[in-house]
């Protein structure tokens, strides 16, 4: 039905459940990214997009529905609503392998721009200090901010920041990049140079899941768009057909607010 | 010029000054400010660890480590301070000697309350009667630092406990999603970054910490402030250097060194805020990045 590349899924979501308290944040949610599938989250403000993002990589426990990444199952440690994970080691794994962009880039700010880079390589990977040097600095160049490798992050603009977030990403070598809308802090002109590494990772056949407001991004990037809305998915499909020629109501209403906006 | 203070009555002047200045009790006097000094250096850390400790157990999953972190946060800062000075030497040097006393002397069976005594056996002693002046005097001197570093300890836990918890949530959130498990977070991302916000009140406490070692007396350790009022009260001609009331000068001398030694203790904290405010988002912060230049 879907048109997606049919090799195993690096993730693979199948009705997950999330509510806090009585509020239900998402109520059956299925999503399946593939070996360089790029995927975009969309929907309005309070849709469950970003707590959707978090439960990939269990910053947020979801109550019901199963996990996979790479072919590997998230075990419970039991069935309901207060199950936690029951392999920390596991939980480890997946997430050394699954690296988070925030939209406040979460960069740690008591350390340089280049110690935020190799600090989880050589603390939870275990590399060598100097290789994971070498690497950083090459990740550095590439989102363009090798100059700033000793500045303090909060010493840099957004964009910058940013940027120095996806580098430290990109040092854990991960499967799979999940960006939790990484441009809606920057201010345009800056949204920019972020937008454009975004675009060569994907370029690149990375598998990345992005939750965004630009749709501008999500059309350029994306092979494959979910709208959510209210905590289940309102439409997906190709960005052509999601954006071109959208068939719910409510994915038509929110086109429109987000052309104005 | 060969000095002899052998008879100080036929002194005068700079001479006899300097031999006053020189006697046995002014050699103890000025010992007295070493003793100080010590106590500071080794309460300080301790306290730090004893608060660190406490922060961290009243932060704990589990419940009986946090009641255990909590309880003594509260049960101290809930105590006036001298009661604890004077009750926790003689808490601990009698709960030493009791157990000393049941393993060393078990055949021994009148129970060691009798009436108002406390009474252990001659080999259950700390230190023992045998043993020499200096390590009686260490012994009392150990037994300060340990009463200093808990009150303090429980005050610094409690301003660790608001550090912690200062900490934005999106640091350690940043930590998890790498996975970094809760030790690596610890001590990688929550320790370097509470610094900050603890630092003010750490201050506080070194400042308060200084203040009140006088009341080492209360704990028979002779220090500077006891010296002062014994070397600075009249003598009369039956003392070998008589002199009249001459407290204010010796307590000047004690004014003068506890301002000074609160003076360096201030450029030293304002460096450290320097240090730990390096690169974070905040007003001290942002005035170094300004000084740093963009």
């Amino acid at each position: 039905m879907i048109q997606q590349s049919s090799s195993q899924p690096v993730i693979s979501l199948r009705s997950i459940h999330k509510s806090y308290d009585d509020l239900e944040v998402l109520r059956g949610v299925d999503v399946r990214a593939c070996e360089g599938d790029v995927i975009s989250l969309i929907g309005s403000s309070g849709s469950g997009k970003s707590t959707l993002l978090r439960c990939i990589n269990m910053l947020e426990i979801c109550q019901h529905g199963e996990i996979r990444f790479c072919g590997e199952t998230v075990r419970w440690s039991e069935d309901g609503p207060d199950r936690v994970p029951a392999d920390k080691a596991q939980v480890v794994r997946m997430r050394t392998q699954l690296s988070m962009v925030f939209q406040s880039f979460n960069l740690w700010a008591h350390m340089s721009v280049l110690k935020n880079v190799i600090e989880a390589p050589v603390t939870v990977l275990k590399l060598k200090r100097g290789e994971a040097i070498d690497e950083a600095m090459a990740l550095l160049e590439k989102v363009g901010i090798a100059d700033k490798a000793n500045v303090y992050p909060a010493q840099l603009s957004g964009g910058q920041q940013q940027r120095a977030a996806i580098a430290r990403a990109l040092a854990m070598r991960p499967r799979a990049l999940l960006f939790d809308e990484p441009t809606s802090a920057l201010d345009p002109e800056l949204e920019q140079e972020v937008v454009k590494v975004i675009r060569q990772l994907a370029g690149e056949g990375r598998t990345m899941i992005l939750v965004t407001h630009d749709m501008k991004l999500a059309r350029d990037v994306s092979n494959h768009v979910v709208f959510l809305n209210q905590g289940i998915i309102e439409e997906e499909g190709p960005p052509e057909t999601v954006f071109g020629s959208p068939k719910t109501e409510r994915l038509q209403k929110f086109l429109r607010a987000s052309v104005t906006a | 010029m060969v000095m002899s203070c052998a008879d100080p009555s036929v002194l005068e002047g700079i001479a006899w000054l300097s031999c006053y200045l020189m006697t046995g009790k002014h050699m103890a006097f000025y010992l007295s400010f070493c003793t100080v000094l010590a106590l500071l250096t080794f309460t300080a850390p301790m306290a730090i660890i004893f608060g660190l400790l406490g922060a961290v157990g009243s932060r704990a999953r589990l419940l009986p480590v946090r009641l255990i972190g909590r309880g003594y946060i509260s049960i101290v800062r809930g105590v006036p301070d001298i009661v604890f000075f004077l009750f926790v030497p003689i808490a601990l040097d009698q709960g030493f000697e009791y157990l000393r006393h049941r393993i060393m002397c078990p055949e021994v069976l009148e129970p060691v309350r009798q009436g108002n005594d406390f009474v252990v056996c001659t080999i259950a002693k700390m230190p023992l009667n045998s043993d020499p002046q200096w390590l009686h005097e260490i012994y009392g001197f150990a037994l300060a630092v340990l009463s200093f570093a808990l009150v303090f300890g429980a005050f610094a836990g409690n301003t660790f406990r608001g550090a912690f918890e200062a900490v934005p949530r999106n640091q350690l959130e940043a930590a998890d999603a790498y996975g970094m498990n809760r030790t690596q977070v610890f001590w990688r991302v929550l320790l370097p970054q509470m610094w900050i916000y603890a630092l003010p009140g750490l201050s506080n406490l070194w400042m308060i910490l200084i203040k009140v070692t006088p009341l080492l007396f209360l704990l028979g350790v002779e220090d500077i402030v006891y010296w002062a009022r014994e070397l600075g009260s009249a003598k009369t001609s039956a003392f070998s250097f008589p002199h009249p009331d001459w407290r204010l000068w010796y307590f000047m001398v004690l004014l003068l060194f506890y301002l000074g030694l609160t003076k360096i203790s201030e450029i030293v904290f304002a460096r450290l805020m320097e240090r730990y405010n390096l690169g974070q988002a905040t007003l001290g912060g942002n005035q170094l990045v300004g000084q740093l230049g963009r």
